[in-house]
């Protein structure tokens, strides 16, 4: 456990997580309204008539109260994780850009040690951002779902279970971010590339699976859970949506994910050479 | 957990008068070895079956020309590079093999090896952090080289030399008996220079094993007991310092001036020297004594001004030795 609190104090001696956390506060602020204003839209939906008839169930139950709490009551998620990932890689890629590497591994010449700990600390500060968010959800969201003429629902079970997966949710994105971070060593490299994979990609694969589901087959809508941010989407919805997986299908998709990252990570760092 | 084997601490004073604290040990054998170490990228045989030694209680320096397979040798010695085949241990072990390594085995690899955002002391205590050490440890590394008044301040603000004190902190951080620095020199101020020379000595002189890698030859010769010197991933000489000198005794070079270069140039074509033409008009003959110089001139009737021996040092014979084998691979 050295190891580990070795990982935290280098994130604690460097400007990186306080910057994080200066992005993050904006971000959870935005992620806030625009779930407020999607619900609003979804609720004046959910009483029009003008919705297609198959489209007309999801927007139902999306509306019921309990989902539309659980949605704002876990905002932030979307970007959260997304930062989460990239902290988890920088921990990894941060030490080939400044070339720590090589003390690090003198230091501990277990390669295989060294990632476990860079894995615990990613999730650990996973979790503080998932702490934070949820912090902040707690404390604005009630006001939100007040002027939404929806319950509050703090004793909803339905509630907390959301907010409990969503503390999954970051901490495996974290330990794909280390994955990741393993896998494309360089600074700018992996931080542009899981940035922009992680939008565009979830965009792009929305768009591929509807594509497909339209004019190929109809059940590869389904699969659309594989997509990671779908998976970790689909976990925090307060109550099964209609045509769409059960949440833990979401989990395991998304664990799935973290130990393929994870394994791979360490199985690659323990053959590199570092130079 | 406190530091093992420090029997007592002893303080010397450096050139610029820094209280330097020095763990004293007692000595022990702490080889190391290399053998048949041998390291293939796609299309270099980077290093290829080197074999040596490095004995305890003196330094020694690890001489080549860029690209020899020096660092990559080091690498290898430090588990941070797999080789293709063959060992290197320290103490009989491998690196992988030792028990909390920093204890043993202090390396200053790069200059530049610490975050630009972190301050020195920082630097140290997560290393100390990583390592079981205490976090006073990071002020005492810090006071051996002379750095205290420079531990707040950020990694990026540090000049060359502060970098590769912080590096000697840093490898000094375990009190360790075998210490491995790859061209520790790069960067220091001459008066840096002295005062790591004075260190390193210290430090051999308390038993230590101490391995430094270098092309700043003159400073090796002031420097090193022992000398190995590869060139092209192959060990090309090894031994200690003057008797590597001695055995080139037939590379002294000499100067010879004379009003008719060409004439004693053919006088001495028998004896197959190699000469050159020095800009002040003299020729640099190397493969003759002065001696067996002044006959042949003697016999050709060569009228000489001048005949003067030069002593091989060691970058002469580096530079002999590694002839034809140097350049880029």
């Amino acid at each position: 456990m050295n190891l580990v609190r070795s990982e935290l104090t280098k994130l604690r001696t460097t400007s990186t997580w306080w910057v994080f956390t200066l992005i993050m506060i904006p971000l959870w602020a935005l992620a806030v309204l625009y779930n407020w204003g999607s619900s609003y839209a979804t609720q004046q939906a959910s009483t029009a008539s003008d919705v297609p008839a198959d489209q007309a169930e999801v927007v139902q139950v999306a509306g019921e109260a309990i989902n539309v709490a659980t949605t704002l009551y876990t905002s932030g998620q979307f970007l959260g994780v997304l930062l989460v990932m990239l902290l988890g890689a920088i921990i990894v890629t941060n030490e080939f850009f400044h070339q720590t590497a090589t003390t690090t591994f003198l230091v501990s010449p277990h390669r295989e040690r060294v990632i476990l700990a860079k894995l615990i600390t990613a999730v650990l500060v996973g979790l503080l951002f998932w702490l934070v968010t949820t912090v902040l959800n707690l404390i604005a969201v009630p006001f939100v779902l007040d002027a939404l003429n929806v319950p509050v629902q703090l004793g909803e079970a339905g509630v907390w279970r959301a907010v409990g997966l969503n503390a999954l949710a970051f901490a495996l994105w974290a330990i794909v971010g280390v994955g990741a971070g393993v896998l494309i060593r360089s600074q700018l490299g992996a931080t542009l590339t899981l940035s922009l994979g992680y939008v565009i990609g979830t965009m792009g694969a929305s768009l591929v699976f509807f594509l497909l589901a339209e004019y190929v087959a109809e059940w590869f809508e389904k699969l659309q859970v594989l997509v990671p941010t779908t998976a970790s989407a689909l976990m925090i919805s307060g109550t099964e949506l209609p045509g769409n997986p059960p949440r833990w299908v979401g989990a395991a998709v998304l664990i799935g994910y973290a130990l393929v990252t994870g394994l791979l990570g360490t199985a690659i760092m323990k053959r590199r050479d570092i130079s | 957990m406190d530091r093992p084997r420090s029997a007592t601490l002893i303080t010397r004073t450096s050139p610029k008068g820094v209280s330097v604290t020095v763990g004293q040990t007692s000595p022990g054998s702490e080889e190391i070895v290399v053998r048949n170490l041998t390291k293939h990228y796609k299309q270099l045989r980077a290093v290829d079956d080197l074999s040596f030694t490095v004995r305890s209680g003196r330094v020694t320096g690890f001489l080549g020309p860029n690209g020899a397979g020096k660092t990559t040798t080091l690498r290898m010695l430090l588990n941070l590079v797999t080789p293709t085949s063959g060992t290197a241990t320290i103490g009989g072990q491998r690196y992988l093999e030792l028990d909390q390594p920093i204890r043993h085995v202090g390396a200053v690899l790069e200059a530049s090896s610490a975050h630009r955002g972190r301050t020195g002391v920082n630097h140290l205590r997560v290393i100390c952090a990583a390592a079981g050490l205490p976090r006073e440890r990071a002020d005492e590394a810090l006071a051996l080289v002379g750095l205290t008044p420079a531990a707040k301040r950020k990694f990026k603000g540090y000049s060359l030399g502060m970098k590769q004190r912080l590096g000697i902190a840093a490898a000094m951080l375990g009190d360790p008996r075998v210490l491995i620095l790859d061209e520790p020199a790069n960067g220091l101020d001459p008066e840096g220079i002295r005062w790591m020379r004075d260190l390193l000595k210290a430090l051999a002189a308390e038993g230590r094993t101490i391995l430094v890698s270098s092309h700043l030859l003159s400073e090796m010769q002031q420097l090193a007991d022992d000398v190995v010197i590869v060139a092209a991933g192959k060990l090309v000489r090894q031994g200690p310092v003057d008797e590597v000198l001695g055995s080139m005794g037939a590379a002294v070079q000499v100067r010879v001036r004379t009003p008719d270069p060409a004439k004693l140039t053919t006088a001495l074509a028998a004896f197959q020297p190699s000469i050159t033409p020095l800009p002040d008009g003299a020729l640099l003959v190397t493969g003759m004594e002065t001696a067996a110089i002044g006959h042949a001139a003697f016999t050709a009737s060569v009228e000489l001004h001048e005949l003067t021996g030069e002593r091989a040092d060691l970058e002469q014979v580096f530079l002999q030795l590694t002839a034809g084998k140097a350049g880029i691979r």
